[in-house]
């Protein structure tokens, strides 16, 4: 029986703090907090949660600003620096290292994420 | 997120903002500004004035809007030249 939290369906043998990382900008910190302001052990696993906390968890996550929202907000800054013309936004448009590395070799990260429309 | 980090930039003693002297025109044609200091931060009444920063060959123009205030004169002034192959 997968167990849906926030949309996204988890398995039971999933751990809760696992599965809360699974969620684009909510990273190990917070999640530590949310599983602290909701009283679950750390190496609690999703089967083992009441429904009530899992409904509690869902309208936890919908009030914080995360996938879409988070993906939005980065994009707008990109988006920013580029119009403005700024060497920052330069770099990102062309897939290049935006603060000073070589570009000699092993620029592949800039590569896969530097974009203006950055996915991750 | 990190404040301490915009103050590590730089050393507290120099001031947190390296500024160019700028000329407030009160009269009719304000000119553009020429000025090297790239490193310059751009201030809030620097708004709707016209740069001209050097690149290390050429100035570039530059008019400063609203939301380049806090960044540095050199960002808007690429000092790079695109690499082409074999061009004749």
């Amino acid at each position: 029986m997968p167990v849906n939290i926030f949309g996204a369906a988890f398995h039971e043998q999933k751990l809760v703090k696992k599965a809360l990382e699974s969620f684009y900008a909510l990273g190990p910190q917070t999640s530590a907090r949310i599983l602290a302001k909701y009283c679950i052990h750390p190496r609690a696993k999703i089967g083992t949660l009441p429904p009530k906390t899992v409904t509690a968890l869902t309208a936890e996550l919908s009030t914080m600003t995360i996938e879409s929202d988070a993906r939005k907000i980065l994009q707008d800054n990109i988006k920013r620096l580029r119009d403005m013309g700024t060497y920052r936004g330069r770099r990102h448009a062309m897939g290049l290292p935006v603060r000073g590395q070589r570009t000699r070799n092993q620029i592949e990260t800039a590569r896969k994420l530097n974009k203006v429309e950055r996915r991750g | 997120m990190q404040p301490t980090r915009c103050l590590l930039k730089r050393s507290v003693w120099k001031g947190i903002a390296l500024l160019p002297i700028v000329r407030p025109e009160p009269g009719k044609k304000a000119a553009p500004i020429r000025t090297q200091a790239r490193s310059a931060t751009i201030l809030p009444n620097f708004v709707g004035l016209k740069f001209q920063v050097h690149n290390g060959k050429v100035y570039h123009d530059v008019t400063i809007t609203e939301e380049m205030v806090g960044h540095k004169l050199g960002e808007f002034s690429p000092t790079r030249k695109a690499f082409i192959w074999n061009k004749k």
